[in-house]
Order: C-alpha cells, then structure tokens, then sequence
C-alpha cells in the first residue's frame, strides 16, 4: 500500500466543496446526537465524574476490597440502592433522602464526606443540581465508540480561508470560543523543514527545498508529502516510536543486561510502516502471528513485540518470578499501547478508578500466560533464519548426518547378534560416529540469525492462571479463564480467549478506545501533545480530550480507511492546521499558553534520535544503509562493568556503521548511549509511552562538546569552506543546510563577526587550531574558524527545534 | 512554554485539582511560579520544605553486593556458640534462599567484637575507625525487606518497588526539594570498584519523574561529567565568544518567533557555562592538603572509594542536595578468598572503615554533620548460616538475606550513639522494633522535611510515592 496520491473521501481540502461538506453532514445535523446541550445544565462526564472520580472512588469505586460502607458511586444501579445501613446513597430528584447530600454537608467530622477535606462550594453546587435533575450517569466518555459529530453551522460560518479540511473546522470552532484565531500559513522553508522532520525524521536537502519552493503548482505541498510518505526513511522515523512502546532493546535486561538478538523485529517494524501495513493487521501480526493460518517467516518475526521483555539471568533467581513478572508485563504493555489504560493497578486489587477488577486482570493475564518462553537466558524458544550459503551448508549437513546415521544403524544392526558394547565397534563404524559427531557439532554451530518469539505451549501444557494475591505471584487466588474486562467486551460474537482473538477484539472497529488511542498518538507525535494530553491515560483519571470530535473523526475516518495511518498522517500534515505558522504573538501567549487550542503551529525541541539524525544529515556525514544489526557509534568509555556482566564500554563501529541513524545504535538497558539517554531517550525496560521532553545544561554538553557532534560541526565546516565562493555565500550556505531557509541580514552580520574573530583567534594560535581540526591540511585557522561557527550553528534552538 | 515546565505544570495543576492541600503541590507551585512566566530555567531552584528540616543533604553509601552485618553490627553469642548446628527447621524449611538449597549449618561470627563508646555499642574489629566513632553513630539492627536478589532489592531500597519503572530516592528528594547550588547537579552519583551496582542506573534513575531529577553520574578520572569539557582546540575565550555568537542569534530568533522555550534554552547554556568551571573545580580532590587526603585514603587521579568519600564531602560543601555512593564487591558468599568474612572483609573493610570515618571526621569538624545524613547500607544482609554452595570449602562466606539486616545512619537529625530494634538470638528475625525498607525511606524524607505520603507525583491517573502506600518515620531513631 503506497501513500494516497488522491483526497481520500469526500473531506475536502478546498472551500468551493464546502457545501458538500454540510450536505453530507446534514443528517447528522439533524440527528438528537447533535443537539446543543443546555449551557446551564451539569454534565455528568465533565463535571460529576471528576469529583466522583477523585474524590469518591477510592473508597465508593470499583474497586471491592477498599470499599466503604457497602456504597459504590460509579455506577448508577449502586447508588441508588439501599444500604446495609438502610440509607439510600443518592435518590435521584431528591435532594434531602440522598444520604450523600446529607453526609456532604455534615457539620460532624465524623461523618463529613469525603473525610480527607469538603467540598468546594462550586462542587457541592453541581452536585446538587445533578441529583435533583435525576442523577443520570453517563459512561465515561472514551468507553463509549466514538461518534459522528455534526458539524457546527456556525464554525463553517465564520471560516474564510481557502484551505480547509474537518480537522480545520474543529480546531476553529474551538478558537472561536476563545476568541482566538489560526495563524497564517508558515513559509515554505519553515513547512519542508517542518514536513521533512516530521514524516522522515530527517532535514530536508537544499535540492528539496529549492524543489519545492520553485514549485508553482498547486498541490505542490501535497506532492513534498506523497514523496516523504514513500521515503524508506519514513519507516525508520515512525519506527523509533513504535519501539518505545515495544520496549525494544538490544539488550536483556536486569542486572547483568547480556546481548540480545532481536534486531529482526525493528526490521520488521520498519517495514511494515514503510509497505504500509494497516494498524489492524500490524497488531494482530505482532500480538499474535503465530496463531494465524501458516504463518510467514515475518508474521512469525512480529511477535517479536512481546518477547522485548525482561529476561533476568542473574544466579540464584527464581524462573518462575521472573516468568511472571514477563507475562505482567505483556499485559499491561498490552492495554497502555493499544487501549491508554494503566491496567497495572489491578494486578494486586481490583482498579479504583477505572471499571477493571483484579479478576479480570488475572483473566487477561491467563490469554498471555500461555507461551514456551520462561525466563531462559538463551531466550528459547526463537527463530533462527539463514542466509543462501547457510541453507546450502544446512542441507548438506542434513543429508550428510542421515547418511552417517544410516550407516551406523545398519553396522550396529549386523553387529547386533554378537553384543552393542561399542568396544566391539568396527573401525569403520567408530569412524562413522565419529564423523556423525563432528557433522552435528558443525550443524549446530549454524544458527544464522536467531529472534526470540512466541510460541504457544501445546494443549496438554497449557498453564491454569489464578489470581495473584496483591499481585504476588506465589499467593494464589482463585483460578481464572482467559477473557477481557467485561466493560469492553461488545456483546456480539465470541469472547476473546486466545491473543489471537484479542488482537482481532482490539481492532474489529467495536473498541472504542484503540481508534482513538491510535490517532492520538500520532496527533501528539506531529504536534508535540496529543488531542489527549494523558496519552498514558485514557481512564477517568486522564485529561479529557481537547477536542472530542476531532478525535472521533479522526477515530472513525481511520478505521472507516482500513486502518490506514500513513493516510491519516496524510489527512493531518495537510490540514491548515499543521502547516500554519508556529509565531506567537501576545495575545496568542495570554489566551493560550500551552497552545492547547492550537492557535498556533506548536514548536517543540526535536528528539534525541532526530537530533543525532539531523546532524549527522546537515555534515553529510550520515549513511543511508537500513536494517541490520544493531551498530556501536563512538561513545566515551567509562570504565565500568555491569553487575555479573561485561564491560560496558564498547568498540565502535568502523566505517559507515559510526554515521548510522540514531534508531540503529544498541540500545542497552543499563547504559543507554549517553547521549541520547541525556536527551530523554527512555531505558526502554519498560513501555514508553510518551517522553517526558525536558531542558537541561547536560544537553548543551552534549551538541557543544560530544566528540560525535563536534565531528559533524568539523564536517559541516568542510561543506561550507568551498572556496571558489564569497564568505558571506559560504556561511549562509552553511545556514541553509541547517534551517532550509536563509539568514537574515542580521544573522549572517553576526555569523561573519564569529568566524572573523575566530579566525584571529586561530591564526595567533595555530595550534590551537591543528588540535581542534586534528588533521594537517592547509588553512586550519579559517578552517578552524569555520568548525566553531558550524558548532554555534548546530546549536541554534532553532536547529534543535520544530518551529 | 517548553516541555518541562508543561510537564511540570500540569503536574501542578493536577496537585491543586487533587490535592489541594498537598504540600507538594504547594512545593511544586513555588518551584515553577505562575504557570505563564514559569521558572522553567531553574528546574532545580531550591524549594520549601514541608515541615523543618533536620538534614539538608544525604550521602547514601551502598556497600553493592551487601556486608555481612552479623560481622560488622550485629554480635549474636548464641550463634557464635552454635555454629555447627544444622539450621533450625523453623529458619529454613518453606524459605528460599538464593545459593542455598540443602539445609545449611548455623554461621556465628569468627570476628571479634566489643563494645565502644558511651553507649556500649557492640561493633566488630572490621570496623576499627568507625568504632572509634561510635557515640556519633545509629546502628538499626532490625531491618527487613522482601527481596533476596540484588538488582531486586536494589530498586526496593531506592525506589520502593522491586521493579523498573519508578523514580529513585535521590530524584525523589530533588525533585521535592531542589538544590542549593544551580551551578551544580542536585543529585550526583559516583561509583566504585570499577562495576556499576546491579540495578544499573535505574538506581538512580527518574522514573517517571521529568528527567532532570535523575542521578547525574560524576567520575575522578576523565571528564568529571559526561561531555562537559570543551573540544581540544576550543579555549574558554572561543567558548565565551561561541556562546554570545548563540545567545545573540537566538535572541533574534525569539523576536521573531517569541517561544519561551528559547529564552530557557538560552538560560541553560549559561548555566552550563559556568557548570564548565564548577564541576571541575569541585570534582578535583588535588586541591585538598596532603593530610586531607592521607585521612580519607585519597589519591588524586584513582577512582576509588576513598576518593568518592572525599568527593562527596566536596559535593555536599557546594550545596549539592543528594550524593549516591556505590561501590562493588561486598556480595561476601565465600566463593573466593576476597569474599571470605575473615581475611577478606579485613582487606575489603581496610580502606572503606577509614574512608567512612574520615568522612564523619571531615563533615562533624566543618560543622556539616548536623545538616549531613550519612547512610551506610547494603540492598539487604547476609544469613546467620553458612552459604550453600561454599559449605565444604575452606573459605567462609553467607547467603543473601533479607529477613533481618542492620544498617548505620550518622548526621543529620539522627540520634548519635544509638542502637535501634534488635534481632532475635540467632539473628534471623527481628525481635523488636523491625524496620522496613519503606520505613527507612519516610525516615529519610521526613528528616529532610518532606512528609513521605504528601511527597507525590501524578502518573498514569495514579499519584505515586515513594513509599507506596506503606512506610511509617522510624521515631526511636530521631534526635
């Protein structure tokens, strides 16, 4: 599947459509869905269930051991039943025979609620009014599938701007109710800067933006589009994150931390978002490959997914332990990756917040208890896959060992009557066997590449699953059958009790979560925050989304697409939402200063591997070679060991290998590269969900002085220093490697007086600069100099940002 | 605004919303002022504590690998009469240990102990320097966790779980607190015995927590700090006209664009500017006399303990709020000559009993003891019997342990010359007074003035603690 050259639907880009738009929309129009609620009246999703929810369902939640007096408030049955103590806790329309009215206003300390602090008198309020309108519960909001929404009449009104997509219309209608408007669209240097970034994870060349900018057709930024979307490069961009979420490592983990082979599945992963395998089949490859019909060699390397988890070889561990805390693992990694929600609390009791009882946990954990793998340091079982010359060895080894075995049968069978002491062997049969020896030693010693993956016990192996006892492995409970929480289990067709069917449960278009789970995902990838702040956390304790109907488009449009991301990073890069200008002014900063309401294009620093990527790209330094295994760039040595383990130091890589993109560094979980850990680069032990972006010194350490970056400020320079052109050319060249665009007067001014100052510098010092350069060719102040100024350039918060 | 105070804030938002009287979020919110004009350049800027603090910096030494304490803290007669005996049923059957599995024969001490100081505390000929000192010590005798591997029990005692994922002790307390000295990381990591601890840098990870309050690992030899030297070639002078060539450019870039996260860019490449001049200089132990380093055991240029001691002294001197010691080889099964709890934790105990008490030594006369915790631990003990696997070898040597260990505190609002909880007579349970490891971290925070269940930080729809939802102040240690 290649990346859609066309519109996709009858969501246009174009006003003259706009009429179609509402046309289509008008039945929605008209439908109860989109009723305008009553300003004044309380809703139970905004503003009961926050209150409920934090201060109420730690004792009245879900959650059955911790809970108080009988009295369950998240559900509207319970509430409204009669207590043990003969109270009714909330009797809708009525006020005063609601115990919890009575109880909230108590003067007695002793039987205020909730205990730990009143209520606000704005929360006491809503409260009131909700229980004498009727108390109506309403699910939380991402439980429910996500809707059609009809389009706001007056929204449309009030656009004028010729590019608009729905997404355009949403993020509007929210501006309008902050008074705020969109910016205009950003310059084409910033957007193929931006788009490159973005969709490829690397800097665009100087030929792409001139490409671009001397394009006056139309769709030109569409066609910059299509071309990054079919790039392999992109494959490598949106694998990165996807690895995060896969705990990938080329490392074990634990203390020891040994080498594991696994580099087949970020292949895999690579591959798979380049060919653009949908997100339905891409999950059930992964989570369950193996269950398919004859599965291929790759469906068989997806499952890799979940064989990313922990491995403890240190002495005296306990398998079992370790098994466990695997499979804990996968289920939780599980339902953060595909549904947002933090299932983990519920491995030792029932959830508090979120409908997910400890039972069901444990009933999910028996669907993914079934697997050979059990914590073994050689990691079976795996898939060994062999090069041409390996097969050929294989086969003749094979048919050497059955001709070998034949013949020492048939010699010990004639030899039988006398005795099978094998004192009494033939020469010729001690030599067969000898060789029979040697010819499987050899054929062992063929592995080619091995990757971990799952593999199902056989029936009569298959492990029962209790509960765990406040989520100790040894303290069983009650025993359990595989199956889902109830609460998302859509009453149609079979209960999923195999990952097979779990897979297909997640992305049967019945789950109101994953969708939007998905799309969110990548909103926050292109736009440095997702619709839903929370990512980790689309549960009641989670941040409710910006923009719901958004992401119920977005949501529905992706699954109504056949799960195509590659068209929904298209539907999204397009939108004038993406390409408006990140400038922000004043008013923008007063009224929206997290940029929540997208006044403005977001501007955000660009990640650890982007940034390695980027500067390596800008120097010309980098190499293009894809796949394969995972290499070792130069990082300084530390001198240390890892507990029970090898040094972890390592040798670099020679050649092209030191210059590959940041995605094919080893990553070992005790010692991340340094400098991308220093960059908020994950240890990846565990699923990463979102990064935490953070601004320290250490990081200036980093571009500054990181003999890697100061390689590639030397590299620049050497671009740069063409000396057939003017100092000017060659610095603002240099410039526009870096930003696509050209400097200002003032930047270039500013640039010149570095490298002339500089250059004195180095000219009274030569050495000084022979040590920075470390080479002896001619020139080395104004080479020297050069390196200083591309290090200052390579530093530029805008190169090591998206603006 | 940038990531990390958008993180930081909304972390905020959600103490107001949650927790309205949480002193944390009132901690955060002084952190990072009003959300629009946020501090975001000073992540680190000191902050309020709770309550009064008792101690305003820790240096936690990890002995990796864990002391035999019933050699070092804890004399048991009654073992030293029974060693010999096959371990009693009670102690072993239904338990498991990690290199023992057949029923192992009872160890007592082959060291000598005495009593010292005013308070008679018992301490073993291992230690003589530190039993010099004993009148300032707190030996706790009754300590237990759940974990009997390393790398386990290593995250327990650091993060309160014994799983990846969660933000450690020192991140904890910067994160609470923030540091004095902007000029210098809050919380500083050095290690000895040339192999990291077994929870690799998860010890002193952040977790979940924003990453600037993760453990920033400083070494004596080479660059002090990962990259923090300049380029050969680069003198301060090109540095500083570098450096303003920068801030000029992003300056009109912000004029242009008006990110704020421009602004804090900018601000941190100043203070790492002047992170350049300060960590070398404090990191740089030549500058202390002779007899300075003669005290310690310091050798300029060594990566040893006895100049991280030093260092750590130097660390906290210059405001640096959290300094974590590790250092490897204490794992004393008995496989190996160095791992016998005779000859082998007299050469091991050597240079680390003088280190340590020169330490004391060096805080109590710069008059920073009383402001200075200094803990002395391993991730758990070691068993009252004999290992399994070294039962017939000549060397002797014990399992891991988690059931009951002792640990020393000094400084910092603890009660000096005292002995807390006790284990039972043959030294496999506590007999009186046990001490979690949850507890010794509420301990630890409530010293510095953080109450441990206010302490949180919002993370996947939860507010986590340190202490998980245990862990109660140790009073009877308090001074």
């Amino acid at each position: 599947m290649g990346p859609a050259k066309t519109p996709m639907n009858g969501l246009f880009f174009r006003s003259r459509r706009l009429t179609l738009i509402v046309l289509t929309y008008t039945v929605v129009l008209a439908s109860p869905l989109s009723a305008v609620a009553d300003e004044a009246s309380v809703s139970y999703r905004e503003d009961i269930l926050p209150i409920l929810s934090d201060r109420c369902f730690r004792c009245h939640g879900p959650d059955a051991e911790t809970r108080e007096a009988g009295l369950r408030l998240d559900h509207y049955e319970s509430s409204v039943a009669v207590l043990d103590s003969g109270a009714v806790a909330i009797v809708p329309g009525d006020l005063n025979g609601s115990e919890v009215w009575q109880r909230i206003g108590a003067t007695d300390p002793d039987l205020r609620m909730p205990p730990d602090g009143a209520l606000s008198d704005q929360e006491v309020d809503v409260l009131r009014k909700w229980i004498e309108a009727g108390a109506l519960y309403e699910k939380h909001w991402s439980f429910t599938l996500p809707q059609p929404h009809g389009l706001p009449t007056s929204t449309l009104n009030d656009m004028s701007t010729v590019d608009r997509s729905l997404i355009d219309v949403w993020v509007h209608q929210r501006l309008q109710q902050q008074n705020l408007r969109r910016q205009p669209e950003a310059d084409r240097y910033t957007l193929i800067r931006r788009l490159t970034l973005d969709l490829v994870g690397l800097p665009p060349t100087l030929t792409e933006v001139d490409d671009f900018l001397n394009d006056r057709r139309p769709d030109a930024y569409e066609r910059v589009v299509d071309r990054l979307l079919a790039s392999p490069a992109f494959g490598e961009r949106w694998a990165r994150r996807w690895l995060d979420l896969a705990r990938y490592a080329d490392s074990a983990g634990y203390a020891s931390d040994p080498p594991r082979i696994i580099w087949r599945y970020r292949d895999w992963v690579i591959d798979a978002l380049n060919r653009g395998l949908a997100f339905d089949q891409f999950t059930i490859e992964q989570l369950a490959g193996d269950l398919l019909p004859n599965p291929t060699l790759q469906q068989l390397i997806a499952t890799a997914f979940h064989r990313n988890t922990m491995t403890n070889s240190e002495g005296g561990t306990d398998d079992e332990e370790f098994r466990s805390a695997a499979i804990v693992d996968r289920v939780n990694t599980t339902m953060q990756v595909w549904m947002g929600l933090t299932m983990g609390c519920a491995q030792c009791h029932s959830h508090k917040y979120d409908p997910i009882t400890q039972a069901e946990y444990f009933q999910f954990y028996a669907i993914f208890n079934n697997t050979e793998d059990a914590d073994q340091r050689d990691e079976a079982p795996f898939l060994s896959e062999y090069t041409e010359e390996e097969e050929n060895e294989i086969q003749q080894l094979d048919a050497r060992i059955r001709q070998l075995e034949t013949q020492v049968n048939q010699e010990q069978t004639e030899s039988a009557p006398n005795t099978d002491d094998k004192d009494t062997d033939s020469p010729e049969t001690t030599q067969a066997k000898k060789d029979l020896q040697a010819a499987r030693e050899q054929r062992k010693k063929v592995v080619g590449v091995t990757t971990p993956v799952l593999r199902e016990l056989p029936i009569e192996q298959r492990r029962t699953t209790n509960v765990h006892i406040r989520g100790n492995f040894r303290v069983l409970g009650e025993g359990v059958d595989p199956g889902v929480p109830q609460e998302f289990f859509q009453p149609h067709g079979l209960a999923p009790t195999n990952r097979l069917e779990v897979a297909q449960w997640l992305v049967n278009g019945k789950n109101p979560l994953v969708a939007r789970v998905v799309v969110n995902r990548i909103w926050e990838t292109l736009f440095g925050s997702g619709i839903v702040e929370t990512s980790e956390d689309f549960g009641t304790q989670g941040e409710p989304p910006t923009h719901p109907e958004l992401l119920d488009y977005l949501a529905n449009e992706l699954v109504r697409t056949g799960w195509n991301t590659k068209r929904l990073i298209r539907t999204i890069v397009t939108s004038a939402t993406y390409r408006q200008s990140s400038a922000v002014t004043p008013e923008r900063g007063q009224a929206d200063p997290r940029n929540r309401w997208l006044s403005h294009s977001p501007s955000f620093r660009l990640s650890a591997e982007m940034l390695r990527d980027q500067a390596l790209a800008i120097s010309g330094l980098l190499s293009r070679k894809m796949k394969g295994p995972s290499v070792r760039p130069p990082r300084p040595a530390l001198g240390l060991r890892a507990a029970f383990g090898a040094s972890t130091d390592w040798e670099a890589s020679e050649g092209e290998d030191r210059y590959r993109r940041g995605l094919y560094t080893r990553w070992r979980r005790t010692t991340p590269y340094p400098s991308m850990a220093t960059f908020d680069a994950p240890s990846r032990e565990v699923c990463t969900i979102r990064r935490i972006r953070t601004n320290t010194p250490l990081q200036a350490f980093v571009t500054l002085n990181d003999p890697v970056f100061v390689e590639a400020a030397k590299a620049l320079a050497d671009r740069m220093n063409d000396p057939t052109l003017p100092l000017e050319e060659r610095l603002s060249r240099g410039f526009r490697f870096c930003l696509a665009r050209p400097p200002g007067d003032a930047e270039l001014d500013r640039l010149k007086t570095l490298y002339e100052r500089t250059q004195q510098a180095y000219t009274e010092d030569k050495q000084a600069a022979r040590e920075l350069l470390d080479d002896d060719r001619p020139a080395p102040a104004e080479r020297a100099a050069m390196a200083v100024v591309a290090n200052v350039l390579l530093n530029l918060d805008e190169v090591l940002s998206k603006k | 605004m940038d990531a990390a105070t958008r993180i930081v804030n909304e972390t905020r938002r959600h103490f107001l919303k949650q927790s309205p009287l949480g002193l944390a979020g009132l901690a955060l919110s002084t952190m990072l002022g009003d959300e629009s004009s946020a501090d975001a350049t000073r992540p680190l800027a000191e902050r309020p504590a709770h309550a009064t603090a008792r101690a305003k910096n820790v240096i936690f030494l990890h002995m990796a690998g864990s002391p035999p304490h019933l050699d070092l803290f804890d004399y048991k007669p009654e073992l030293v009469k029974r060693t010999g005996e096959l371990c009693p049923d009670e102690y072993y059957e239904g338990k498991r240990f990690a290199f023992t599995s057949s029923r192992p024969t009872l160890l007592g001490t082959p060291r000598t102990f005495r009593q010292h100081g005013s308070s008679g505390m018992w301490l073993s000929d291992a230690i003589p320097e530190l039993s010099e000192l004993a009148d300032e010590l707190c030996v706790i005798r009754s300590m237990y966790t759940e974990q009997f591997n390393h790398a386990p029990a290593q995250l327990m005692l650091y993060t309160g779980s014994p799983r990846v994922g969660r933000p450690s002790l020192g991140s904890w307390v910067t994160y609470g607190l923030g540091t004095e000295n902007q000029d210098l990381p809050g919380f500083v990591v050095l290690i000895s015995g040339g192999t990291s601890p077994s929870a690799g840098k998860t010890a002193w990870g952040s977790g979940f927590l924003p990453s600037v309050f993760q453990g920033v690992q400083c070494r004596s030899q080479g660059d002090p700090v990962l990259f923090v030297s300049d380029p050969p070639g680069v003198s301060r002078s090109i540095r500083r006209e570098s450096l303003d060539a920068l801030n000029e450019l992003n300056q009109q870039q912000f004029e242009r664009l008006r990110h704020d996260e421009t602004l804090t860019r900018m601000a941190q490449y100043e203070l790492a500017y002047r992170m350049q001049i300060s960590v070398p200089e404090v990191m740089d132990i030549s500058r202390e006399n002779q007899s300075m380093l003669d005290a310690y055991g310091a050798e300029p240029g060594q990566a040893s303990f006895a100049n991280n001691c030093l260092l750590a002294r130097r660390l906290v001197e210059q405001g640096v709020r959290f300094v974590q010691l590790f250092d490897w080889g204490w794992d004393f099964h008995g496989t190996r000559p160095q791992e016998d709890i005779r000859g082998g934790l007299t050469e091991k105990c050597r240079p680390t009993d003088r280190a340590v008490a020169a330490l004391i030594r060096d805080l109590r006369q710069r008059g920073l003891l009383d402001e200075t915790l200094v803990v002395f631990s391993g991730e758990f003990g070691r068993t009252p019997f004999r290992e399994g696997r070294t039962a017939k070898k000549d060397t002797l040597g014990r399992d891991h342990f988690p059931d009951c260990y002792s640990m020393m505190l000094c400084g910092g609002g603890v009660r000096p010359g005292t002995v807390y909880g006790s284990s039972d007579d043959l030294g496999f349970r506590p007999a009186q007074d046990k001490v979690h490891v949850h507890d010794l971290q509420a301990t630890l925070l409530h010293l510095m003035g953080m109450n441990h269940e206010r302490l949180t930080y919002r993370y996947q729809g939860r507010d986590f603690r340190l202490t998980d939802v245990h862990g109660e102040v140790i009073r009877g240690i308090l001074a």
